[in-house]
């Protein structure tokens, strides 16, 4: 089994833990409280090797952290050994664009992992589906600006809804296959050697500077 | 009106009572407003066969006092409480900044500027700052904790220590979130900062949640001081602690000084067993807002997830952040929570936290913990008394039986049961408390009364009798059934109580827990 790191990041308030829970439970919660601090999950999938044909096994440890800007400065312990990087906006709030593109900056310049896989996913799909004219919002940003500026930057790109749950294992999936592409290589070389998620086993374990630093500093 | 009229025979019956003991060496400052018979014990000691003598002699006094009806005993108290007490918290910055208010109008903004200029002028003109204000039911409590000033108003009767406590608490609630340093060093730049455009709405959601604990749900917690332990089995916690200590030792993965504290804590926030060093401990209200914060903001989480949360515990270091591995053990059931110093400490704790896990769950003591259900008051023999806290000064912990509703009741009549609860506690730890939070005398025992006629043929009178007990061990507050009025066997039942309580404390409490 293949394990890889994984973190969400973005605003508050985008959704970032209503797609984990729909990913990992494959279920929506109308009232989530806010995220303090950041919560850890993990869930496999399988996916198919392109060559033999054979089932991969891939399990994703989850980073999901908190959007409130009081936690900002905590985020480099969770994007530091990250093998994926999932950047969140909300379809309906334009700001939230300009935020996920904050995060893709921070991802690629702090980021030394030339293989870090980021996918920009806009969610709350729902809300502007139409089907409900009533509650429906218009939609702020639209896909061919996010898709835009996705490929643009190299990045994997989805809309996905966490309510009904449309597009959210397909951007597990997407970037599952993405990093199997890539670590393939690597992990035939390494085959031999016990240990054959390395790459994502990583064990947060530098040494820690100091305890007096706040969260907020 | 019922409660005005049971609040009047109050006054009335102990009047008197005073003016009978008058010659005796009172510790108190009589005060028109506590309504009580007062016995102040010289013993320093729970000793009781001493104790019945001169004991016996005073209660014997104020016994006399009461006129014997027919007593109706019920197993359902009465509420004599109005239901819309009038409670306000109103939080502001030193410039007169509003950052929150409980029950927010459109006259909070102006009620905030009255309150600062009504401090300002306290310390310029008379040097000292302003920290209460009485007007016959009414009290307002102002605490001042540079930057930020806290207010409470209140007409339901708490001691200004009480509101004290409370206020303290929501100013711990707020450095516990953002940490002396940060708040000193904003409002260093700038006085007049406007702390709520830096709040977040989590934070606007804690503040309601403490404030609706404080105020409306049964939380003696801030009221003693101290807090609730699970009752377990003294061999499973036992065990429970062996397993702790164990896998602290043979934890490779886990570097010394990474881990400060473990802990267990079942639902209603019972603390079930601790991993501690050495010669520390944290402070209670430190706890209070940890339980607080998981069992609010958590409580519909899984054991599929875990968290790393940052926390600034304000009593143990108020400029720092401490960082809080937290996993559910169940689906809304008991958590589990590891304090370390090091933020990036998640996967050691983890790694810890996964074999303990593991252990106490193939020894059934997970399942141990879930099934502890606490106790009832029926379980001890102590005849006549609807319900009661006792207080273990030395564990800093409390006890009491749990509330039985009936399994009809709706959320809005379990809150009011609730707050009925807390009314009559909050009166009779008031009966034996001095304004200031302390106690009258080293031992201290009160009987307090509520009475009034039914308002209708077909309603029971009311005639509630409270017991408030304090000795340098234990504190006991006690609640009778309506129409109890033997002052004696509510004391021999309160005895029993106390040697119940005491026969089974490494039951009832938590004690030293597993040290490192």
């Amino acid at each position: 089994m293949l394990q890889f790191k994984l973190v969400l990041l973005g605003d508050s308030s985008v959704g970032k833990s209503s797609i984990v829970h729909r990913f990992v439970k494959d279920s929506f919660d109308e009232f989530r409280e806010s995220t303090i601090g950041a919560a850890f999950l993990s869930q496999t999938i399988k996916i198919e090797d392109k060559g033999s044909q054979q089932e991969v096994v891939i399990k994703f440890e989850i980073w999901d952290t908190a959007g409130q800007e009081r936690y900002k400065s905590l985020a480099p312990m969770y994007y530091r050994n990250a093998n994926a990087a999932l950047v969140v906006y909300d379809v309906t709030q334009q700001d939230s664009l300009a935020k996920a593109q904050g995060w893709v900056n921070e991802l690629k310049t702090k980021v030394g992992e030339d293989d870090l896989v980021i996918c920009l996913v806009g969610n709350k799909l729902d809300l502007c589906s139409g089907e409900e004219e009533n509650s429906s919002k218009p939609k702020a940003v639209e896909s061919s600006e996010a898709e835009g500026y996705a490929s643009e930057q190299g990045l994997l790109f989805h809309e996905v809804s966490a309510k009904t749950g449309e597009g959210v294992r397909q951007v597990f999936q997407s970037i599952g296959e993405k990093l199997y592409e890539s670590k393939k290589h690597e992990l035939a070389a390494s085959k031999g050697r016990h240990g054959v998620g390395e790459t994502g086993n990583v064990q947060l374990q530098r040494p820690s500077t100091n305890d007096a630093t706040s969260c907020c500093s | 009106m019922t409660v005005l009229k049971a609040t009047m025979d109050l006054h009335e019956s102990y009047v008197d009572d005073r003016r009978e003991r008058i010659s005796e060496p009172l510790c108190m400052p009589p005060t028109a407003a506590e309504p009580t018979t007062s016995i102040n014990l010289a013993q320093t000691l729970f000793q009781p066969s001493e104790f019945d003598e001169s004991l016996e002699e005073q209660l014997a006094q104020s016994i006399s006092s009461c006129d014997r009806r027919h007593p109706t005993v019920s197993t359902e108290i009465p509420n004599i409480f109005p239901h819309e007490h009038d409670k306000n918290f109103l939080i502001l910055t030193s410039a007169g900044k509003p950052i929150y208010a409980m029950k927010d109008s459109d006259s909070t903004i102006g009620y905030m500027g009255v309150i600062n200029t009504i401090m300002s002028y306290f310390r310029l003109k008379e040097g000292q700052d302003l920290r209460c204000i009485e007007n016959d039911d009414v009290r307002f409590a102002f605490l001042d904790r540079e930057p930020i000033v806290l207010v409470a108003y209140s007409a339901r009767g708490e001691t200004s220590n009480e509101l004290f406590s409370q206020l303290d608490f929501l100013h711990s609630y707020l450095l516990s979130s953002l940490s002396e340093r940060k708040l000193s060093k904003i409002f260093s730049k700038r006085q007049n900062f406007d702390l709520r455009n830096f709040l977040e709405s989590t934070d606007f959601e804690n503040l309601n949640e403490i404030c609706s604990l404080l105020c409306e749900r049964f939380y003696p917690d801030t009221l003693l001081g101290a807090l609730r332990s699970l009752s377990m089995r003294k061999s499973h916690r036992a065990q429970l602690h062996e397993a702790m200590s164990q896998q602290l030792n043979k934890e490779a993965y886990l570097p010394r000084g990474m881990l400060l504290y473990g802990l267990i804590v079942a639902p209603d926030n019972k603390l079930c067993s601790v991993l501690r060093p050495k010669g520390h401990t944290l402070h209670t209200t430190d706890l209070h807002l940890l339980f607080c914060l998981i069992f609010h903001r958590f409580q519909n989480l899984d054991d599929s997830q875990e968290l790393w949360v940052p926390i600034c515990f304000p009593k143990f270091n108020a400029n720092g952040f401490l960082y809080g591995y937290i996993k559910f053990l169940s689906k809304g059931n008991s958590i589990l929570v590891l304090i370390s110093a090091q933020k990036d400490a998640f996967f050691n704790l983890k790694s810890f936290a996964d074999h303990l896990i593991k252990d106490i769950t193939s020894s059934g003591l997970l399942e141990e913990i879930h099934k502890s259900k606490g106790f009832k008051i029926s379980d001890i023999p102590a005849p006549l008394v609807h319900h009661f806290i006792y207080k273990s000064k030395k564990h800093v912990q409390y006890v009491m039986p749990e509330l039985e509703f009936h399994s009809d009741i709706n959320p809005k009549e379990a809150m009011e049961l609730e707050r009925k609860f807390m009314n009559y506690y909050q009166q009779i730890h008031n009966s034996v408390i001095r304004d200031d939070g302390l106690s009258f005398n080293k031992s201290c025992l009160n009987f307090i009364k509520w009475e009034s006629d039914a308002d209708e043929p077909s309603e029971e009178p009311i005639a509630m009798l409270g017991l408030g007990w304090i000795t340098p061990k234990f504190e006991l507050y006690l609640l009778c059934n309506n129409g109890v009025e033997d002052k004696h066997v509510i004391f021999e039942s309160a005895k029993k109580i106390i040697s119940w309580c005491r026969k089974h404390e490494s039951r009832l409490f938590v004690n030293e827990g597993a040290i490192f």
